[in-house]
C-alpha cells in the first residue's frame, strides 16, 4: 500500500491522471482531498449520483404526505370553518408544498448519509483525521 | 462589426406591418374590437423584458447572457414600434369604465400621455443600453440602471392602468409587480427559443460556452416558474380567503363562464405546470427542443392570462389577435435574426461578419 | 487591539477563535446572558400573572410580541439566501459570509419561534396548533394561517439546521485536528467521521446543491405565509395581495443589515480581515439596496393604491399611517428604510464599513418599526371608529423585546467561539480556484 500526499492541487491531478491511464484501476485508488476537486469524479470514472432520487422520493411523499393529513382532517369531520369549502385546495396545496421541501430535504441528508457511509467508524477511530492535503493511497493488492 | 442599427431596409416592412395591424383593428373587418389592446400588453411584456433580462443580467455579471446578448437586446427596435402601435389605443379608451367619469389620475388624456410617454421612454433607455452593452469595454450598469428603472415604471402602468383599470374599482395591489416577473419570465422564454432557434448555428462553430448558457436559461426558467406559481398563488389565495365581493367579483366573473374558465387552467397549466414538470429532469435542463418547447408554451401561456384578464371587458375578434400576434412574432424572429450575431465568433463558412437576416 | 495571531494559514487564522477568548469576550457574554435571563423571567412572569402585563387590549390585540416575531422571522431570511440562493447564483463573495449567515438564521428562528408562545399566553396548550391524532378526532385548521406558520416556521428550522450542519461537517473535521483530548473528540463525533474521500465529496457537493435548491424557495415562502397572517384578514392596510414579496423582500433587507452588523465587527474581532474582504461587503449592501428599492416600490404602490379605489377604508387607513397617531414611527420607518440605503449609490459609501455597519442598525431599527406600523396601525384605526384606540406597549413587553436581542446576541457570541465562523473548505476551494483556475 502507498501512500502519496500533495500540497497542491494541480501536482495532485497530474500525479492521479498519471495513475489512472498507467493502469491502475480505479477501484484500488483512495483519495482524499481538503476540499470538492471535480475533476476526481471524472478521472475515477465514479458513477453518477443517485441522491437526487432520494430527493425526488422524500419531495413527493411529502407532496403526498401533507395532502393526505389535510385531506384526512376534514373528509372525516367536514365542519364549515369561516365560511370555506370542506376540501380548500388553495391551503391544503400550501401544507403540501411545505411538505414536499422538509421530506424532500430530509430524504436527501438520509441519503447522503447512508451513500457516504457516515458516520463512519474508521474515520472516528483515532488515525482516521481528515487530512489538510491531497492524499493519493494505492491499495497494490487490488491492483493489476 | 458593431453596427447595430439598420433602419433602412427594416423600415419598409415594418410600416406595412404597422398598417396593417392598423386596419386590421380599426378598419372594421370585425364586429370586434380591442385586439390590440391585449397585443400590445403581452408583446410590451416581452419586449421590455427581453431588454430587462439583458439589463439585469449586466448588472450581476451573469455570463450566460454573453451567448444571446445582441438577440434579446434587438427587442429594442420592437420597444419603438410597440410605441408607435400604442396610438392606436387611443379610440379604444370608451372600453374602460371610468372613460365616462374621469378623475384626477384615470381621464382620458392624462391616461394616454403617460403610458405614451413612459413607453417611449422605455424604448430610449433601451437603445441606449443596448448601444452601451454591445459596445466592448465595462459592463453598461448605469444605462441597464436606468433602462430598468423605466421598465419597473412602464410595466407597472401596464398592470395597473391597462388591465387593472379594466376592472375598475378593482384593485390588486401585487398587479405591478407581477407583470414586472412576467415580463421578466417572458424574456427568459424569449432567450430559450433564440436558443432553439439559433442552435444549427451554434453547433456548427462548436461554440462551448454556448451549452452552459443554454443549460443556465433552463435553470432560470426553472426558477422563474417557480416564482409566477408563488406570486399567483399569492394573488389568488388571498382573494379567495377574504371572499370580499369587491375582489371576488373579478375572479368569479372569469371563472363562471367559458372561454375564460378554460383559458384559467390552460395558463396556470403553461406558466407553471408545463415549466416546472418540463425542466425538472436533468436532460431536459441541457436539451435545446425542451427549453424550446417549453419557451413556446409558456409564451402562450401569457397570452391565455392577459386574455383571462381582460376578455370580459374588451369584446376582441379572436382572428385579428391571432393575425396581430403572428405579424409581431414574424417581425421578432426578423430582428432577432438580422440584429443578432451570436456572440462574437464569426460564423462558419461563407457568410460577412453579420447576417444579412433569414433563415438560410 | 489583537495580539498577533501564531502561525499561518487560514486554518488558524480561524480557529483561534475557538481557543480561550479574552475578557472582553467574556464581559459581552455577560451581558448578553442578563438580557437574555430577562426575557425569560419577564416571560415567566407573564405566564404567572397573565397576559395582562402586556399593553395589548381592544383594539390593538397584536402588538409588540408579533412584531417581534416578524421581525425575527425576517432577519432569518437573508441567511438563507446567502447561503442558498448566492450559492445557485454561484456569486463568489458569498464564502466569507455563509456560516455566519446561516447561523443567524438559525439562531433567528429560535428566538423567533419563542414568540408565538409568549404571546400565546397560556403556553401549555402550544400542541394544539400541532397535527396529532386526537382523541377527540379533532385537527388543526388547516385553513387558517397559524398551522401554516407551524409548518412554515418548522421546516424552514429544521432544513436551516441540516443546510447549516451538513455544511459545516468537513470544517468540524478540521476542527478536531487541532484540538487535542475530549475536545477533539467531541468535535470528531460531531463531524461523524469525515474524512474527505472523493465518493464522500461527491454525495456533499450533492447534497449541498439539491439542499441549496430546496432552501431556496423556502426564503420566498416562509415570509410570504408569515405575511399572511395578516393578510388573509380583511383589515384595512393588510388584506392587500403585495403584502407576500413585500414581506419577503423586507426580510431580506432587515437581514441583510444584520449581517453587516454582525460581521464588521466580527471580522476585526477575531482577525478574519485577509478572508472578508471589502469587496464581499459591498456585495451585501448591493443586495441592501436593491431590496430597498423594492420596499420603496412597495410603499408607493400601497399608498399610491389607497387613494385610487372606492374604499374609503383603505384610503383612511393609510393617511393614518402617515398623519395619525403614529406619524413619528411612519417617518422613521421612511428615513431608515427607503432614504438612506439610497446612500448605497455611491461606491465610496458602498465600501465604508464604518458606514455600514450603522446603515444596519439604522435599517433593523427602520425594519422593526416597519412592522410595528402595520400591525398597530392598522388595527388601531380598522373599519368603526367606536372601534378605535391606540396602542401603548407596557414595560413587559420593551423587556422581552430588549431580552430578545440579548437572547440573540448571546447564541451568536457563543457560536463565534464554539464553531469555525467561517467556512474554511469553501474558502480553501475558493482561494484554490483563484490561484489555478481549474482547466
Amino acid at each position: 500500500m502507498t501512500r502519496l500526499q500533495f500540497e497542491s492541487r494541480e501536482e495532485f491531478l497530474e500525479r492521479l491522471r498519471a495513475l489512472v491511464e498507467g493502469g491502475t484501476p480505479p477501484h484500488a485508488l483512495t483519495v482524499q482531498m481538503p476540499y470538492e476537486v471535480p475533476e476526481v469524479a471524472i478521472l475515477l470514472r465514479e458513477p453518477p449520483d443517485r441522491l437526487r432520487f432520494f430527493a425526488l422520493f422524500g419531495a413527493i411523499g411529502g407532496f403526498g404526505g401533507g395532502l393526505a393529513l389535510t385531506l384526512y382532517s376534514v373528509i372525516g369531520w367536514p365542519i364549515v370553518v369561516g365560511g370555506k369549502p370542506i376540501v380548500s385546495w388553495p391551503p391544503f396545496l400550501l401544507i403540501g408544498y411545505l411538505l414536499t421541501i422538509l421530506l424532500g430535504s430530509l430524504g436527501a441528508f438520509a441519503g447522503f448519509l447512508l451513500m457516504a457511509r457516515l458516520p463512519s467508524p474508521s474515520g472516528l477511530s483515532e488515525g482516521g483525521a481528515f487530512p489538510d492535503r491531497f492524499v493519493i493511497v494505492v491499495n497494490e493488492e487490488a491492483g493489476e | 462589426m458593431n453596427r447595430f442599427v439598420r433602419w433602412p431596409w427594416l423600415a419598409g416592412p415594418l410600416a406595412v406591418a404597422a398598417a396593417a395591424i392598423a386596419f386590421l383593428e380599426l378598419g372594421g373587418v370585425t364586429p370586434g374590437r380591442g385586439a390590440v389592446l391585449v397585443t400590445l400588453v403581452l408583446w410590451t411584456g416581452m419586449a421590455q423584458g427581453s431588454v430587462a433580462v439583458v439589463a439585469a443580467a449586466e448588472i450581476t455579471g451573469a455570463r450566460w447572457v454573453a451567448s444571446v446578448k445582441r438577440e434579446l437586446l434587438a427587442a429594442a427596435h420592437l420597444l419603438t414600434f410597440l410605441a408607435a402601435l400604442f396610438l392606436l389605443v387611443w379610440p379604444l379608451l370608451d372600453l374602460y369604465p371610468w372613460h365616462a367619469s374621469p378623475g384626477a389620475w384615470l381621464g382620458p388624456r392624462f391616461f394616454f400621455g403617460r403610458n405614451l410617454a413612459l413607453l417611449a421612454a422605455t424604448a430610449g433607455a433601451a437603445h441606449l443600453f443596448a448601444r452601451r452593452a454591445v459596445a466592448p469595454g465595462a459592463p453598461a450598469k448605469r444605462s441597464a440602471f436606468l433602462y430598468l428603472l423605466c421598465f419597473v415604471a412602464s410595466q407597472s402602468l401596464v398592470a395597473f392602468d391597462w388591465v387593472m383599470s379594466l376592472a375598475y374599482p378593482w384593485v390588486s395591489s401585487m398587479f405591478g409587480l407581477y407583470f414586472i416577473v412576467e415580463a421578466l419570465y417572458a424574456g427568459v422564454a424569449l432567450a430559450g427559443l433564440i436558443f432553439l432557434l439559433l442552435d444549427r448555428d451554434a453547433r456548427a462553430r462548436e461554440d462551448g460556452r454556448w451549452v452552459g448558457a443554454r443549460r443556465d436559461v433552463a435553470l432560470l426558467a426553472f426558477g422563474f416558474s417557480v416564482l409566477w406559481g408563488g406570486l399567483f398563488f399569492a394573488q389568488f389565495m388571498l382573494i379567495w380567503y377574504g371572499n370580499l365581493p369587491e375582489e371576488v367579483g373579478f375572479v368569479a366573473e372569469r371563472l363562471a363562464s367559458s372561454p375564460t374558465r378554460q383559458l384559467a387552467f390552460a395558463f396556470v397549466a403553461a406558466c407553471f405546470g408545463a415549466p416546472f414538470l418540463g425542466l425538472l429532469p436533468a436532460r431536459a435542463k441541457r436539451s435545446p427542443l425542451a427549453l424550446g418547447a417549453v419557451s413556446a408554451t409558456l409564451l402562450l401561456g401569457l397570452l391565455s392570462e392577459k386574455l383571462v384578464f381582460m376578455l370580459p371587458a374588451v369584446p376582441l375578434s379572436f382572428g385579428v389577435l391571432a393575425l396581430q400576434n403572428l405579424l409581431l412574432a414574424g417581425i421578432w424572429i426578423v430582428l432577432v435574426l438580422g440584429f443578432g450575431q451570436t456572440g462574437s465568433i464569426p460564423k462558419v463558412g461563407a457568410g460577412a461578419a453579420g447576417s444579412g437576416g433569414g433563415l438560410a | 487591539m489583537a495580539e498577533p495571531r501564531a502561525g499561518q494559514g487560514l486554518e488558524a487564522d480561524v480557529l483561534s477563535a475557538l481557543r480561550r477568548p479574552g475578557w472582553r469576550y467574556f464581559a459581552g457574554l455577560g451581558l448578553t446572558a442578563l438580557l437574555a435571563l430577562m426575557l425569560f423571567a419577564l416571560w415567566g412572569r407573564m405566564i404567572w400573572l397573565g397576559v395582562g402585563l402586556t399593553g395589548k387590549n381592544n383594539p390593538v390585540g397584536w402588538a409588540m410580541l408579533i412584531t417581534n416575531f416578524v421581525f425575527w422571522v425576517g432577519i432569518a431570511h437573508s441567511g438563507t439566501l446567502i447561503s442558498a440562493v448566492l450559492f445557485l447564483f454561484r456569486a463568489k463573495f458569498r464564502t466569507s459570509f455563509n456560516r455566519s449567515a446561516e447561523a443567524m438564521t438559525v439562531i433567528a428562528l429560535v428566538v423567533a419561534s419563542l414568540f408565538p408562545l409568549i404571546h400565546l399566553g397560556r403556553v401549555w396548550v402550544f400542541y394544539f396548533l400541532l397535527p396529532y391524532p386526537s382523541e377527540r378526532l379533532l385537527w388543526p385548521n388547516f385553513r387558517s394561517p397559524l398551522p401554516w406558520d407551524v409548518f412554515a416556521i418548522n421546516t424552514y428550522l429544521i432544513v436551516s439546521l441540516v443546510f447549516f450542519y451538513v455544511g459545516m461537517i468537513p470544517d468540524l473535521a478540521i476542527v478536531r485536528r487541532h484540538l487535542p483530548g475530549l475536545r477533539g473528540r467531541i468535535y470528531g463525533v460531531l463531524s461523524l467521521g469525515w474524512q474527505g474521500t472523493s465518493e464522500q465529496w461527491r454525495h456533499y457537493a450533492r447534497l449541498y446543491l439539491i439542499l441549496a435548491a430546496f432552501a431556496t424557495p423556502l426564503v420566498a415562502s416562509v415570509h410570504s405565509i408569515v405575511s399572511w397572517d395578516f393578510a388573509v384578514s380583511i383589515v384595512p392596510g393588510w388584506h392587500t395581495t403585495i403584502f407576500a414579496p413585500y414581506f419577503v423582500a423586507g426580510a431580506i433587507l432587515s437581514g441583510t443589515a444584520m449581517v453587516l452588523t454582525l460581521t464588521i465587527p466580527m471580522r476585526r474581532w477575531l482577525g478574519l480581515e485577509r478572508y472578508v474582504l471589502v469587496d464581499h461587503f459591498e456585495g451585501i449592501a448591493k443586495i441592501l439596496l436593491f431590496t430597498s428599492l423594492i420596499v420603496t416600490y412597495s410603499y408607493v404602490v400601497e399608498h399610491g393604491l389607497a387613494l385610487y379605489g372606492h374604499n374609503p377604508f383603505e384610503h383612511d387607513q393609510y393617511l393614518y399611517r402617515a398623519v395619525g397617531d403614529y406619524r413619528a414611527l411612519f417617518a422613521i420607518m421612511l428615513v431608515c428604510n427607503s432614504l438612506l440605503p439610497l446612500t448605497l449609490f455611491v461606491r465610496r459609501w458602498r465600501r465604508s464599513l464604518p458606514w455600514l455597519f450603522t446603515l444596519g442598525i439604522l435599517v433593523n431599527v427602520g425594519m422593526w418599526v416597519e412592522r410595528f406600523v402595520i400591525i398597530v396601525a392598522s388595527l388601531s384605526h380598522d373599519y368603526d371608529p367606536y372601534a378605535w384606540g391606540t396602542y401603548t406597549f407596557s414595560l413587559t413587553e420593551a423587556g422581552i423585546t430588549v431580552g430578545s436581542f440579548g437572547l440573540f446576541f448571546l447564541l451568536f457570541l457563543l457560536f463565534s467561539r464554539l464553531l469555525p465562523v467561517l467556512s474554511m473548505t469553501e474558502v480553501k476551494q475558493g482561494l484554490a480556484e483563484h490561484r489555478e483556475p481549474p482547466r
